[in-house]
């Protein structure tokens, strides 16, 4: 463990790409006071991957690296619908899963919003409809906000976030 | 004989059953009117969800199994409905009365059930564990998938090869270079030509960078997941700069649409460097993780999967590795004389697969380095020819298998075995002595797709 603190305190604090990492900056910066606002601080959302391909959940988890850090901006990823303000929905909405999305929607409590992630739970990524799709989503739920993308990159989740918020 | 795959095609008026071993294909035909097979799993195990599977898709019955529950269909879905059926072309189906499952369970006094999922705790893809537990121990697990099944099977039928690529890479996120490659060589064996060695390499660096990223992932959350954090942010952080560079290369962070015919420039310089800069990242890693004790007190003896089960239940991938079975389908010239050397391991627990998933990672930067080349060939592909093609690629789980029949041009039957596939059944094997507590680290250590079993 000596070796991780030597080599921190050597390595100080790196900043490799300073245009994107500006850009990240900015949004962060809004997305917090955003948050603060209008959620006293702390946003839960819960994601539920309604049949994608895990690259949508890749991005999601890459929203924790010490890249984007969404945590400290006060976006928690929460283990329960019944803990979340919103669900999060990915995925092309299968036949198999759709019953426990509504059920994970029934249980989220009020006020409570959706967001669909990525191009496939409104049918534009490049999936055709079979008998075991249920997509679009918005056939079974009201959706607030859409992240567009195929999967959408860190970058573009949070942008999308933050338009969200400045919607509602 | 390693037992492979085992599928059915619609031929008229019969089924043709195709089982798939390492060293030889067999096909058996059953007349539609008395679709009854004989069952593999006694001596295969891994054989019970193809045949399920069958089962379900065609109505083929499996005479002596000893599981003859559905296993894609799931509560709601329709009785009788048997999807890859040609003459089945319904676009929707509507739900049907809830029909429940009859889960695996053990029962006795003071036994009892604990269900997970398919909505998990964390960002993961859905899926079932359900647990017969004494207390904290775990009696038995059944794994229960399919939850996003999008039936890709059907999906491509009717396809030209082109037309399948973009529904083909997007299959499973995580392997998606692998699944390309599949493809590739399905349409190279169509068209009768050779891949020129410069395509070859290009796409060989995609495949092992995409391995970098999927292991590079894994070494952080495994040890999350036994409670040591730190791991994470440094194994993301490098998973991260991986994906970047992925999008550098490619356009794209998973690298969607990678995998096309015509060699693009590649400043190899930069990349030298960079694989020089990774590889002092990760013999950092490496020295700091093996030196933290508590780390290893639970990685080590957890989950162990016994090299005579790895065997039986016909395992592929990091998990066969980790118990000491030698199984890669990048055992070959191109790849020996590009600098793989297959790693194992002995003792089959979640140690052992972590330190595969470090071996591993360290000779694909060996091996990317020497695919490094400035090339800028372009291969014209002639007319594609009709025939049963098959391809086997190693993925970052281990080996796919795909195979794809084109009629008349058009695609007449897809199939794809994700090594998940075999491996997912092998799972509940490893639980024997541990508490429900490591599961979730057991679980990790394999890593294995849900969307690619899934299809």
């Amino acid at each position: 463990m000596i070796k991780f603190w030597n080599k921190r305190v050597k390595l100080g604090i790196l900043t490799e790409n300073p245009e994107f990492e500006d850009e990240i900056k900015t949004i962060q910066k809004e997305i917090k006071e955003s948050v603060k606002k209008k959620f006293a601080g702390s946003l839960a959302l819960r994601m539920v991957d309604s049949g994608s391909c895990n690259a949508c959940e890749a991005e999601c988890n890459a929203l924790a690296n010490p890249y984007y850090d969404l945590e400290r901006l006060g976006i928690y990823f929460v283990a329960s619908p019944r803990h979340a303000d919103v669900m999060l929905l990915s995925g092309i909405m299968t036949f198999n899963m759709t019953p426990h999305v509504l059920e994970a929607y029934e249980q989220i409590p009020n006020p409570k919003w959706v967001i669909t992630l990525g191009d496939c739970p409104i049918m534009q990524a490049p999936f055709e409809r079979t008998f075991a799709i249920k997509a679009p989503a918005q056939e079974h739920i009201k959706i607030t906000h859409h992240i567009s993308g195929c999967p959408p990159s860190p970058k573009e989740i949070m942008q999308g976030l933050l338009e969200f918020l400045k919607k509602i | 004989m390693r037992f492979i795959a085992r599928y059915a095609k619609d031929r008229g008026r019969v089924f043709e059953i195709v089982t798939l071993y390492d060293s030889e294909v067999q096909k058996e035909q059953v007349h539609k009117e008395k679709p009854v097979i004989q069952t593999l799993s006694h001596e295969h195990p891994a054989a019970l969800w193809f045949e399920r599977k069958m089962q379900d898709d065609f109505g083929i019955i499996v005479e002596d199994a000893f599981d003859k529950r559905p296993l894609v269909h799931q509560e709601q879905f329709p009785k009788n409905v048997h999807p890859m059926c040609k003459d089945f072309d319904a676009k929707e189906l509507d739900f049907s009365e809830f029909q429940p499952y009859n889960y695996e369970v053990i029962k006795g006094d003071g036994v009892f059930q604990v269900s997970v999922g398919p909505i998990h705790a964390g960002i993961i893809e859905p899926g079932h564990f359900h647990f017969s537990q004494a207390g904290e121990k775990m009696l038995h697990l059944e794994i229960r998938h399919f939850y996003t099944y999008r039936a890709i099977e059907k999906m491509l039928e009717g396809k030209t090869l082109e037309e399948a690529k973009p529904i083909i890479e997007r299959i499973s996120g995580n392997e998606s270079i692998a699944y390309q490659i599949c493809w590739r060589d399905i349409l190279l064996q169509a068209s009768q030509q050779e891949l020129p060695q410069a395509l070859q390499k290009r796409h060989a660096f995609l495949l092992e960078l995409e391995r970098m990223i999927h292991h590079l992932t894994d070494l952080g959350f495994i040890p999350n997941d036994a409670g040591f954090g730190a791991a994470l942010s440094l194994g993301s952080k490098l998973a991260e700069d991986s994906r970047r560079k992925m999008k550098e290369i490619t356009g794209h962070r998973f690298g969607f649409g990678a995998i096309d015919f015509a060699n693009k420039f590649l400043d190899t310089v930069s990349l030298h460097e960079w694989l020089d800069s990774m590889q002092e990242s990760i013999d950092y890693f490496e020295d700091w993780i093996i030196d933290i004790p508590s780390l290893w007190d639970r990685l080590d003896t957890t989950g162990i999967l016994a090299l005579k089960k790895a065997i039986k239940y016909d395992t592929v991938g990091v998990i066969a590795k980790a118990s000491g079975l030698a199984i890669d389908r990048r055992i070959n010239n191109f790849y020996l004389q590009n600098g793989f050397e297959a790693v194992t391991q002995l003792s089959g627990d979640v140690a052992a697969r972590f330190k595969i998933r470090i071996a591993e990672l360290k000779n694909s930067l060996t091996m990317m380095h020497n695919f490094l080349q400035e090339d800028d060939t372009v291969l014209t592909l002639n007319t594609l020819q009709d025939g049963e093609y098959m391809s086997f690629v190693e993925s970052s789980m281990g080996e796919l298998f795909m195979t794809i029949d084109i009629k008349d041009g058009v695609i007449e039957r897809f199939f794809a075995r994700d090594a998940s596939f075999v491996n997912w059944q092998a799972v509940h094997l490893m639980m024997r002595n541990d508490i429900i507590a490591d599961f979730p680290l057991i679980n990790k250590s394999c890593d294995l797709s849900y969307a690619g079993n899934d299809l």
